[in-house]
């Protein structure tokens, strides 16, 4: 009897360990809660194994979205994240300073191409010179992404103007944009500035231009021979090991020494998408924008984090993936904390 | 000791790591199901400006629509299929009005959320794509419903409790999903407008 006793006890103890064990299998490690734009999701996959490598006690758990939806994530929805890496450095300090944060390093950028398979028409034959007249026949078919949903879809419509202005061809946004759309998408040309009134239904007519909401659709058209051609970012183009048309750097957004250039062209979203956010967007270089959230709930963690993004061996992570870094630079360098500031190499005036 | 005492041991043991085991799930609460009163309100509003502000149980009380659907976020991460019900937004919009192909559909949310759809949309014109390959794979037969059950139970705060849109087929037959941006959670307004007065 008493080693029947032992049996119900050992077995309440085994009850006991299990649910334990249950239990703490989710709160064992400390968790890093990252969330970034969905074009880093290669780069910061590798990234965080390297820093889950570095420290067995992190659970390093990531979440990709389209940029301003990552940072509404935070501001909107109200949730708790450590890091947040967007692919538009000018939405941090728009949509969360200063109540959720108050700084911002640059740490990578990117230039917009247009990628292409060996299967598009005309393959052999577009360049950096005719890429416009070949998207405007009418046997090719292009795409890109929705200017509401995804930053490199208000790109592409700040892209083609530009071209309009750098190949002193006034009908490209014509041939390529406002004629696929009904009615016509309006271009407005004020003293050398450009603006692309996003309607609130961005729907194209016809089959020539394909509209989706990011890249994972237009990667998978472009698989499937739904479309020749699409315009997106230079890293994405690589780590999806498709061919790519690089742009002249007066508009293909890349180059800070065409900042002014760039700025002519604005795309204004024709309804409030997010009341967290301005419906106008100007052009400006690529610039990547990491920041620990000040509601994280483990900043210092965070912190450790951004530091490893910006070490030599983050750097080279991100290379390796096809992301092109710069040397980091800050806004409000008094408010950063104090071990990230010896990585930053300048503060950003704007 | 005899052997059915043992085996009654052994039984004992097993039905309290069992109820550990459920102590434990019942502790991590996984699905996250709430199952208190639902107090939330639906505020439609007409293109005529007509108003009308429904309960989250009036809103149960109109006739529902079940079906399937899965959707993908922004990076392909894929949710779904769920058994989803709800009513159709073509029905809610009725009781303003109604719409025609001149009209849009404003569905937002508290959290700042705001998607448009075309009149076609609100009749189940989506891009479906295929769940492993998203591949573009077309689908007849879709609803737009503003959702209440999700695999037959309440929303979980996550998915968008009480209210989110979701758009269904009636057949299970097909695995397709759509975009996500289209499934807005937390659903509180619904808007028929014109394109003049949108501007």
């Amino acid at each position: 009897m008493i080693k029947a006793k032992h049996i119900v006890v050992l077995a309440l103890i085994a009850a006991v360990v299990l649910s334990a064990a249950c239990i703490s299998q989710d709160h064992g490690k400390s968790k890093l809660k990252v969330i970034y734009a969905g074009s880093l999701i290669i780069p910061f996959g590798e990234l965080e194994q390297a820093f889950e490598s570095e420290h067995p006690d992190v659970d390093v758990l990531v979440e990709g979205h389209g940029s301003i939806q990552a940072i509404r994530h935070i501001t909107d929805v109200h949730e708790e994240y450590d890091v947040i890496a967007v692919a538009d450095d000018s939405l941090v300090p728009a949509m969360m300073y200063p109540e959720y944060a108050d700084w911002c390093v640059r740490f990578a950028t990117n230039q917009m191409v247009i990628m292409y398979t060996n299967r598009s028409n005309y393959a052999d034959e577009i360049n950096d010179s005719n890429w416009y007249e070949i998207l405007a026949r009418p046997d090719v078919k292009f795409g890109f992404s929705n200017p509401m949903f995804d930053a490199c879809g208000y790109r592409t419509l700040m892209l083609i103007p530009l071209a309009e202005s750098y190949y002193g061809n006034q009908t490209i946004f014509d041939e390529l944009i406002a004629r696929n759309f009904d009615p016509p998408l309006p271009l407005i040309k004020d003293n050398g500035t450009y603006t692309v009134v996003v309607p609130e239904v961005f729907e194209p007519q016809g089959d020539k231009i394909a509209v989706r909401g990011g890249s994972v659709q237009l990667i998978a058209l472009l698989d499937y021979g739904g479309i020749d051609y699409a315009f997106g970012y230079k890293s994405v183009a690589q780590q999806h090991e498709l061919r790519y048309l690089e742009l002249p750097a007066e508009i293909d957004l890349s180059s800070p020494d065409y900042c002014e250039t760039y700025n002519k062209a604005k795309v204004t979203l024709g309804f409030q998408r997010f009341t967290s956010v301005d419906v106008e967007r100007i052009g400006r270089p690529i610039f990547y924008g990491i920041t620990v959230p000040k509601n994280a709930p483990n900043p210092e963690l965070g912190v450790e984090f951004v530091n490893f993004v910006l070490s030599e061996e983050g750097q080279r992570i991100l290379q390796d993936n096809n992301q092109p870094t710069i040397p980091p630079e800050a806004d409000n360098s008094d408010k950063i904390p104090e071990n990230l500031r010896y990585v930053v190499i300048k503060e950003i005036k704007e | 000791m005899e052997k059915g005492k043992v085996f009654g041991l052994f039984i004992v043991a097993v039905a309290v790591v069992c109820i550990g085991g459920i102590a434990a799930v019942a502790y991590l609460n996984p699905f996250g199901a709430p199952e208190d009163a639902v107090d939330w309100n639906v505020t439609l509003i007409g293109c005529g400006g007509e108003e009308k502000v429904l309960t989250f149980d009036e809103i149960r009380a109109m006739p529902s629509y079940k079906g399937y659907g899965g959707f993908f976020t922004t990076v392909g991460v894929v949710n779904g299929p769920y058994k989803c019900k709800g009513v159709p937004l073509k029905d809610l919009c009725e009781l303003v009005g109604g719409l025609d192909a001149s009209n849009t559909v404003w569905v937002s949310a508290p959290d700042g959320y705001l998607m448009t759809f075309s009149y076609d949309q609100v009749n189940g014109d989506f891009r479906t794509y295929d769940s492993a390959t998203f591949k573009e794979v077309p689908h007849e037969d879709l609803t737009l419903i503003l959702m209440y059950e999700q695999d037959g139970a309440p929303l979980s705060d996550y998915d968008g409790r009480p209210l989110r849109l979701a758009i269904v087929s009636s057949s299970s037959s097909e695995e397709f999903l759509t975009e996500g941006h289209s499934w807005v959670k937390w659903v509180n307004k619904i808007e028929v407008r014109t394109p003049a007065a949108s501007a």
